[in-house]
């Protein structure tokens, strides 16, 4: 067997066994580099109280490359756009073959925390964010209860 | 108006040059390589009057600076030719002489750094090998500017180790003694084949010394080295690192670029700044033949300079169909100038925009025209004639952009047909060398008319580009003068080649195409020395681009 597989193994066994706050990782049957993430919404921040669904894969070349993690759950947040995608440089050029899952899930949460609207991804919020903060965060929060309260 | 008299049209010895077209052949076919190894190259010139500042005996001025890696500069035709105005100096490498120049430049900075001959290299292309800049950023803080890096000064030579229980690699989570793992100063340890299949990866995305730990914001540099001993099993990766480095060098510098060409490994070295790119057209010939500007890596694009280039491109591009489309089957709403199609219908024409309602064939208003609704003959009406006399200026200036489009365009296309031309040539001059009784020397002429012809193609080309941003005033007649000279002796020395020849006329058609060569040569020359110095000199002015 190649070295990835096992690797796969190991951090599976180790979610599973120490799982980390606020972050459930289910492996979705039959696909061992498949995974679907329900993300709890970091306390001070107005996705506080959301649970919000995320999917997560690990391409062929991991962890040569960094695995492709995606929002399912609709976010208002100046680094995550409508398809759900997020712009976090770990998941692209910054991306270490010694990172997991778990670290990357714990900097999602932390882009969660600390939104960055001078590199945006959904540049009509990072406008939001920069122009009328306030506003910004009470509609990130209405978007959390609406599409994230389960 | 120097340089456009002295040079006549005729010169006395006119008659004289027709036989020495062997040695013309480098003129307007391949360079002469001057130089030695390093293959200093530069278009060559056959007369010697005047000599050239900067070019002395020994070579161009900057012969000190690139030559010592390789030894002594000797010039294989004896003497260095005079530069012509147009001309720029430029070098030539190939990739063994680029790797050569790489390790001179690191070996001559080692001392004064004393740092290892790894870290010198490496610092050096962090710095983009601007050594003023090293040397600056070092002398006042040499740690900071290691560190900045990702280097150590003298880093303990890297090696793979094993025998550790505690080991366990953060990529693959293998672990225990057997595990062999490299470890740089860093001490973030991997094993060697995470590390190399981690190498292998960025090597094929074509990094070569970027490659840093693998460690999470780690930011020291895994070397040379070590990526020479993580490879060495693997010989077409560690190819491809060698080749990316040398990649990232003529990258890496302003004043290199590769040749364009397809399969062309050829470099080239030239300081002609950016900011004289507005008035000298740094034009390079490789090695491989392919000329080209080193500006915007575009064809010899002499003698329009690069931005009116680059302006022209886009607008042929934009414009050329449409507007020739526009111009046959649309006229303009003599009122609100709007573009209309007529396609069907009376002449009783309605403008969609303005409502303007006017007759399509004398664009007169058709209020004038009573009752003969299907039918205009007031052609010649004074409110007609107005009408028509006051189609816009942007339809002028369309015109304009047409006229000079199609002179460009025929040029590039009578180019092609040059280069065609040259390949029946070259059967034509074997016909001749059999059916004849001619020495393959002596046909020589037809070839060299030939690549007469096509440089001239080129050069004609750009100068409708030059002349449509041109404002006209009277340096531009003179200029419009000294296009059409050469325009005219182009057209009829291609004339002259496409002729038959038979036994009874090929003396006469040989000696009418040498006169005309040459001739065609001179007006090429005096031609482009006008217009460089006339751009240095700022003689016309041109519509703010």
């Amino acid at each position: 067997m190649s070295m990835v597989p096992k690797r796969i193994m190991k951090e599976v066994e180790r979610l599973n066994k120490d799982p980390v706050p606020g972050i459930e990782v289910d492996i979705v049957e039959g696909n061992i580099r498949y995974f679907n993430v329900i993300m709890a919404g970091p306390s001070q921040s107005p996705y506080e109280g959301g649970h919000f669904k995320l999917e997560l894969f690990l391409p062929e070349e991991y962890p040569m490359s960094p695995p492709k993690v995606r929002f399912l759950t609709k976010m208002y947040h100046p680094n995550i756009d409508k398809l759900g995608r997020i712009c976090l440089d770990i998941l692209k050029d910054k991306w270490s073959p010694a990172l997991q899952i778990r670290t990357v899930l714990l900097s999602i949460q932390a882009l969660l925390s600390a939104p960055n609207p001078d590199d945006p991804l959904a540049n009509d919020v990072a406008e939001q964010w920069k122009t009328n903060e306030k506003q910004a965060i009470q509609t990130a929060a209405a978007w959390t209860r609406k599409y994230a309260s389960q | 108006m120097s340089g456009y008299n002295s040079d006549g049209f005729m010169d006395e010895d006119y008659d004289d040059d027709a036989f020495e077209y062997s040695e013309e052949e480098e003129e307007f076919g391949h360079n002469a390589i001057i130089g030695n190894s390093a293959g200093a190259s530069q278009l060559n010139n056959e007369s010697q009057t005047e000599t050239q500042p900067g070019v002395s005996a020994d070579g161009p001025f900057y012969e000190n600076d690139l030559l010592d890696d390789t030894g002594d500069f000797e010039p294989v035709l004896g003497s260095i030719k005079k530069k012509k105005a147009w001309e720029v100096d430029y070098m030539i490498y190939d990739p063994e002489e680029l790797r050569a120049k790489q390790v001179n430049i690191a070996a001559r900075m080692e001392p004064l750094l004393g740092i290892s001959k790894e870290a010198t290299r490496l610092l050096l292309r962090h710095y983009f090998w601007k050594e003023e800049n090293l040397i600056e950023d070092y002398l006042s803080d040499s740690e900071r500017t290691l560190a900045k890096a990702g280097l150590t000064a003298y880093p303990p030579p890297p090696e793979l180790k094993s025998g550790d229980e505690n080991f366990s690699c953060a990529i693959c989570y293998t672990d225990g003694a057997d595990e062999s793992y490299l470890a740089l100063t860093c001490g973030h340890r991997f094993c060697s084949d995470c590390y190399r299949t981690y190498v292998t990866g960025k090597v094929l995305e074509g990094d070569s010394w970027r490659i840093h730990c693998p460690a999470p914001k780690c930011k020291v540099l895994l070397g040379i080295t070590a990526s020479r001993l993580l490879l060495a099993q693997d010989n077409t990766v560690m190819e491809r690192y060698e080749e990316n480095l040398t990649r990232s060098f003529v990258n890496d510098l302003d004043t290199f670029a590769w040749c364009p060409a397809p399969n062309c490994e050829y470099a080239i070295e030239c300081h002609v700044p950016r900011t004289a790119w507005a008035t000298t057209i740094p034009v390079v010939e490789c090695k491989c033949g392919n000329s080209f500007c080193f500006g915007c890596k575009f064809d010899n694009h002499l003698p329009a300079p690069c931005y009116m280039v680059s302006r022209w491109l886009q607008k042929c591009k934009d414009d050329s169909e449409t507007s020739n489309w526009i111009k046959v089957n649309t006229k303009e709403c003599v009122k609100c100038k709007s573009t209309i199609e007529k396609n069907g219908g009376c002449n009783h024409m309605t403008c969609r925009d303005c409502h303007y309602e006017f007759c399509w064939i004398c664009m007169g208003p058709w209020s004038e025209h009573g009752q003969q609704f299907y039918n205009c003959n007031r052609f010649n009406e004074d409110s007609s004639k107005e009408a028509r006399e006051s189609i816009s200026k942007t339809r002028q200036s369309l015109e304009r952009y047409i006229h000079y489009f199609t002179r460009y365009n025929n040029h590039e296309q009578s180019a092609k047909l040059a280069r065609k031309l040259l390949a029946t040539t070259e059967k034509n001059m074997e016909q001749m060398q059999r059916e004849l009784a001619l020495s393959w020397i002596e046909v020589q002429f037809l070839r060299d008319a030939v690549d007469v012809l096509s440089v001239c193609r080129s050069t004609l080309k750009w100068t409708y580009v030059l002349a449509y941003y041109m404002v006209a005033d009277n340096q531009k007649i003179i200029f419009e003068d000294n296009q059409s000279d050469l325009e005219m002796a182009t057209e009829q020395l291609n004339g002259l080649v496409e002729d038959p020849i038979g036994q009874d006329t090929v003396d006469d058609i040989k000696r009418k195409i040498m006169d005309k060569s040459t001739y065609v040569k001179t007006r090429w020359e005096t031609l482009l020395r006008d217009i460089t110095t006339g751009l240095q000199e700022n003689r016309w002015q041109f519509e703010t681009l």
